[in-house]
């Protein structure tokens, strides 16, 4: 019988760090069996539990895309005792992963259909997953549009991804932080204003809204003004997991577990849900 | 229908034991659980409900998941003997038929058994379960109130009824048909097979012992009061989530968790690492909802930040949100939490508050 509990190994293969406090650092992993990276295949918005024997687990959204066959990447903020063990990894060290766990953004529905992603800090991770999948099956897609806002220009993942992305006539990306800073070309202002004031046709589009809860929590309100239905809004939530398969009871809202049911819904769905997300 | 006299019974356990790990009602120091036995003489026989749940036969208080040292993983289970558990009452057997639902199934992913608890299947999965009849419920039962009854042979493999001198067993599953079978066998061939000579104690119940049972089965249920109609009761409790009233039900509460712990279905969860160095295990560790810390995250935000909030998720769980995910209460009022709550809240008097509500958000 699989047994969903035992971590497979992967060799941290690059270590990237983003920002200048070196509170964001980027891992590239590989599979040490070729035969566990065959089994592992997953989708835009998903996650896995990063595992340290005898520190623990912790879950972090999937940062790489499924076309990017080499590496699965995570982006890990240094906050917890899990967290802050994870960055003192070094290229070379060997970490568990289990997963890929929990349901993707509905890439399949936005077919055809203009997306608006919406991201804030760095939540972007699987954001950015998404991002480099759409852009790798651009034709199947209308106009991608990015507002994507960080405290101050340090604090944006992938910058160098950014401005290549700036670059692009196939893709549209806002960036903003939160106060003017001396040489900043970009926008100024919290997220849900960035929102407002651009505000996006909501002509057969698709909203993916992912960042701090704050962010969100202001920034629904604004799309609902701007007119776009629920069911075409989505975001991902997080909560303290544990298991990831839906056993150990931790990260439900209402009587949906994050894990299994999400952590992508629809404002739809959790507007069913009398627990606030 | 079969009967074991009692004075066979010490030879029936024994026999048991050669083919499985056999747990029943063991009391030590005034505490009651469920542990393994090689004799009748060790089991405590008249023993209604067992302090502890009988859950952590399947679902240990803490349990290894995997251990681990510089040549990486290695798990620990060993493959043994199959589990049979002697005199699981009823509502206990449907708590292990629920946490069944949870572990042993993947609900968002069937046919995936990656999403399956392969800890907790090598051991339910196999077991043998002998559910027994309750002729004197107590105050603090309400199985009735959720669709169980003091003779309940729901979810056993065979179903025992204590009638003085006298078990009578009823095989309810194609298990229980199985190993009903195989004794009544072992009695025709009477002693031939030495090992099986205890089977030789079962005889088919007679008419008399027929009506013994029925009259016992309708004793106790005259013994339990009337139960209040919980139908709707899961849209109901959505329908006041917002509403003040959990502000009064939960002011007794103290977040102890100790309903969570006795309770029969409750299986939170933590998984915790112990080790020094490159070398320790990978362990699971019960867990509750009731503890601040459950869903604290690293950044310090609390989703459950109140002692109210945390009160509302275990009532909301146990008779809601199960009830959408597998269609039925994770409940089988047993009354553990009744008996052991420190402060004295009643889950029934919960339930009964809630019906009887009327303000804003009830239906």
């Amino acid at each position: 019988m699989s047994n969903t509990y035992i971590p497979v190994n992967m060799r941290v293969e690059t270590i990237a760090v983003e920002d200048k406090e070196k509170a964001l650092r980027t891992f590239d992993l590989v599979f040490v069996d070729e035969a566990d990276g065959k089994r592992f295949t997953y989708m835009p918005g998903q996650f896995c539990e990063f595992s340290l024997l005898g520190k623990g687990e912790s879950p972090f959204g999937i940062a790489s895309s499924p076309t990017e066959t080499d590496f699965l990447r995570f982006t890990v903020n240094r906050t917890g005792s899990v967290t802050n063990e994870i960055h003192y990894l070094r290229e070379g060290d060997t970490v568990g992963i289990r997963g890929p766990l929990g349901n993707w953004y509905p890439v399949e529905k936005f077919k055809g259909g203009n997306v608006v992603i919406i991201g804030g800090g760095f939540a972007f991770t699987t954001l950015r997953s998404l991002i480099v999948y759409m852009l790798e099956h651009r034709q199947d897609y209308g106009d991608l549009t990015v507002i994507y806002g960080a405290r101050n220009p340090d604090l944006f993942l992938y910058k160098d991804e950014l401005a290549q992305w700036q670059k692009r006539d196939d893709l549209t990306l806002h960036l903003t932080i939160d106060k003017p800073v001396e040489g900043w070309t970009g926008m100024t202002g919290f997220v849900p204003a960035v929102v407002r004031e651009l505000a996006p046709s909501t002509e057969n589009a698709w909203v993916v809204v992912c960042g701090p809860p704050i962010m969100i929590k202001f920034t629904l309100p604004v799309l609902a003004e701007l007119r776009f239905p629920d069911a075409r809004v989505y975001t991902s939530l997080e909560r303290r997991m544990k298991c990831g398969i839906g056993k150990c009871g931790r990260c439900n809202i209402g009587s949906k577990y994050i894990c299994i049911d999400g952590p992508v819904f629809s404002m739809e769905e959790l507007g069913e849900i009398p627990e606030t997300p | 229908m079969v009967r074991l006299e009692k004075g066979k019974f010490d030879d029936f356990i024994r026999s048991l034991a050669e083919d499985y790990i056999v747990y029943a009602a063991v009391t030590t120091g005034g505490k009651s659980s469920f542990k393994v036995v090689a004799s009748a003489g060790e089991i405590d026989e008249g023993r209604l409900l067992t302090d502890r749940s009988p859950k952590e036969i399947f679902f240990p208080h803490s349990e290894v998941l995997f251990e681990y040292d510089e040549d990486g993983i290695r798990e620990t289970e060993k493959a043994g003997k199959p589990i049979a558990v002697w005199g699981l009452r009823g509502c206990d057997v449907k708590s292990l038929a629920m946490l069944d639902k949870v572990f042993g199934t993947a609900r968002q992913m069937p046919d995936n058994e990656m999403f399956e608890d392969p800890y907790w299947k090598r051991k339910y999965d196999n077991s043998l379960i002998f559910g027994l009849a309750c002729n004197e419920p107590r105050s603090s039962c309400f199985c009735n109130w959720l669709g169980g009854g003091p003779h309940s042979e729901d979810a056993s493999d065979i179903f025992v009824i204590d009638a003085g001198d006298v078990f009578l067993m009823q095989p309810v599953s194609d298990k229980g048909k199985a190993f009903i079978g195989k004794m009544t066998d072992a009695a025709g061939a009477s002693a031939q097979d030495e090992k099986r000579a205890a089977g030789a104690s079962v005889a088919k119940a007679s008419g008399a012992d027929e009506k013994k049972a029925a009259e016992l089965a309708s004793g106790a249920r005259a013994m339990m009061a009337e139960p209040p109609d919980l139908d709707g009761l899961d849209e109901r409790l959505k329908g006041i989530f917002h509403e003040d009233i959990w502000e009064e039900m939960s002011a007794k509460c103290v977040n102890c968790g100790a309903c969570a712990f006795v309770c029969s279905t409750c299986h939170c969860f933590d998984v915790q690492d112990e080790g020094k160095g490159g070398k320790g295990k990978r362990i699971r560790i019960w867990d509750s909802c009731m503890f601040p810390i459950f869903t604290r995250e690293a950044s310090g935000h609390n989703p459950r930040p109140l002692s109210r909030d945390r009160f509302k998720q275990r009532v909301m769980h146990k008779y809601s949100y199960f009830v959408d995910n597998y269609g039925e209460s994770l409940c089988t009022g047993c009354g553990r939490c009744v008996i052991v709550c420190p402060v004295g809240v009643d889950i029934r008097e919960v339930i009964k508050r809630v019906l009887s509500f009327e303000g804003k958000g009830a239906r």
